[in-house]
């Protein structure tokens, strides 16, 4: 069911990954209208996530799916604006990096580290799998949804600056 | 008659010259190897040249030889500056590239536009100071953080990033900025579990060195990697991995200190 409280949350979601993508953007120097179009490929990428994982859909998956779709709107937009896809791939896929993940998966390494109590040490462990393995696949998920395009379209990715 | 040197055609030590500083520059602002490689190509091609290309993390190897004459040649091998990611020279060299392979611009217009290019100012530190730590505190807001952690993690990632850019300015190791920095963060961040602020403190920990992630170098990496540059995107991918490193050891030496472990 779509209900206004979704849609708001969405929307939500989307404004906080748009302000992530352009103070990220801004950091690699791209051209202002570059980082308008990461701002927007980065709210519709994080609020299409919201969506998919509030109707199930698993965090890794969800994510492939997005970054792919990013990977194809990027190409659509350097053609649009003549610049390099890559330029606004990489922040706009920033707000999915699995921060908190990965700071779940160190900590629970040097708890297990620290600790000499086996039971509490095997809970530490199933932790560590845990949130290490989603860090990785998430990870590479945005990695590999993002290149796919390229990968498909190679001769278009690389002739987008092309105006004549 | 004597012969007149001809001002249009340039010779091949300043074609070499040119496509290796050009060459540089991409490698240095963040280009991977297959768009460096396809880039400059097509300049020499447009200057009437065969060109080939290795790329390494420290220097650019270029070989340039003359195509009605294959006995011109001329090897070249040039320091990259360190990285400083720019994707506005990215963007506008690859146009320039274009425009030279079309329009077939001279030698000396290659050149003017190339410095012409590369003299373009940075956004203002400042700037970037201020943006970079409302991103990272939306960032804490997306992982579903509270307001103080957000107001702790904006006050983190101020005095981190200024931290890292002070240090950088002063040239000091990479390495030894990033944990730094890292460190710094974290021990602003882990305030709020020292004093019980809000009910997301460990949010506000994680949430509070991202700034450092080098999506740049990763990205490419991969796409080195996939097309074929396996030497170049490893090394990138190590390069990128180091810093994640750092990065995890600077805010848990912080946490250690803090004694947060044992929560």
């Amino acid at each position: 069911m779509i209900t206004i409280e979704l849609i708001q949350l969405m929307l939500l979601d989307g404004v906080m990954a748009a302000i992530t993508a352009i103070g990220f953007a801004i950091s690699s120097n791209p051209s202002r209208k570059a980082i308008l179009v990461s701002a927007l490929l980065a709210a519709f990428g994080h609020g299409l996530r919201y969506v998919l994982m509030q109707y199930g859909m698993e965090i890794s998956i969800s994510t492939f799916v997005v970054a792919s779709l990013i990977g194809l709107l990027s190409i659509l937009f350097a053609r649009i604006i003549h610049c390099p896809a890559e330029v606004f791939s990489f922040p706009s896929l920033l707000p999915m990096i699995p921060g908190l993940f990965a700071y779940r998966t160190i900590l629970s390494l040097i708890k297990f580290m620290q600790n000499t109590d086996v039971v509490k040490n095997q809970g530490f462990i199933m932790d560590f799998f845990h949130n290490g393995m989603t860090t990785l696949f998430v990870l590479l998920a945005l990695v590999i949804g993002v290149t796919l395009p390229v990968l498909l379209f190679p001769k278009t990715s690389f002739s987008v600056t092309r105006r004549y | 008659m004597t012969p007149q040197p001809d001002t249009h055609l340039p010779s091949i030590e300043q074609t070499a010259d040119l496509l290796s500083d050009i060459a540089c520059e991409l490698m240095s602002s963040g280009a991977h190897t297959m768009r460096i490689l396809q880039n400059v190509s097509r300049m020499a091609e447009n200057f009437g040249y065969h060109l080939d290309l290795s790329v390494f993390q420290l220097s650019v190897i270029i070989t340039i030889t003359d195509k009605d004459d294959s006995a011109k040649r001329l090897t070249l091998n040039k320091k990259t500056k360190p990285l400083l990611i720019n994707y506005t020279f990215v963007s506008d060299l690859s146009t320039l590239s274009w425009d030279a392979y079309d329009k077939h611009l001279g030698y000396e217009e290659v050149k003017r536009r190339f410095h012409e290019v590369i003299s373009q100012k940075r956004t203002s530190r400042w700037v970037i100071l201020i943006l970079v730590s409302l991103a990272n505190a939306s960032f804490c807001g997306l992982f579903k953080g509270d307001i103080y952690a957000i107001e702790l993690v904006f006050l983190a990632t101020l005095v981190g990033f200024f931290v890292r850019q002070e240090m950088l300015i002063h040239h000091v190791n990479l390495l030894v900025t990033y944990t730094t920095s890292a460190f710094v963060a974290g021990m602003i961040a882990g305030m709020g579990y020292v004093f019980h602020w809000g009910h997301t403190p460990e949010i506000a920990l994680a949430s509070c060195v991202l700034y450092h992630t080098p999506g740049v170098p990763l990205i490419n990496s991969v796409l080195d990697i996939i097309e074929g540059h396996v030497l170049t995107g490893i090394a990138r991918l190590v390069n990128a991995s180091s810093l994640i490193v750092c990065t995890a050891i600077g805010l848990f030496t912080a946490l250690l200190i803090l004694g947060l472990d044992k929560l």
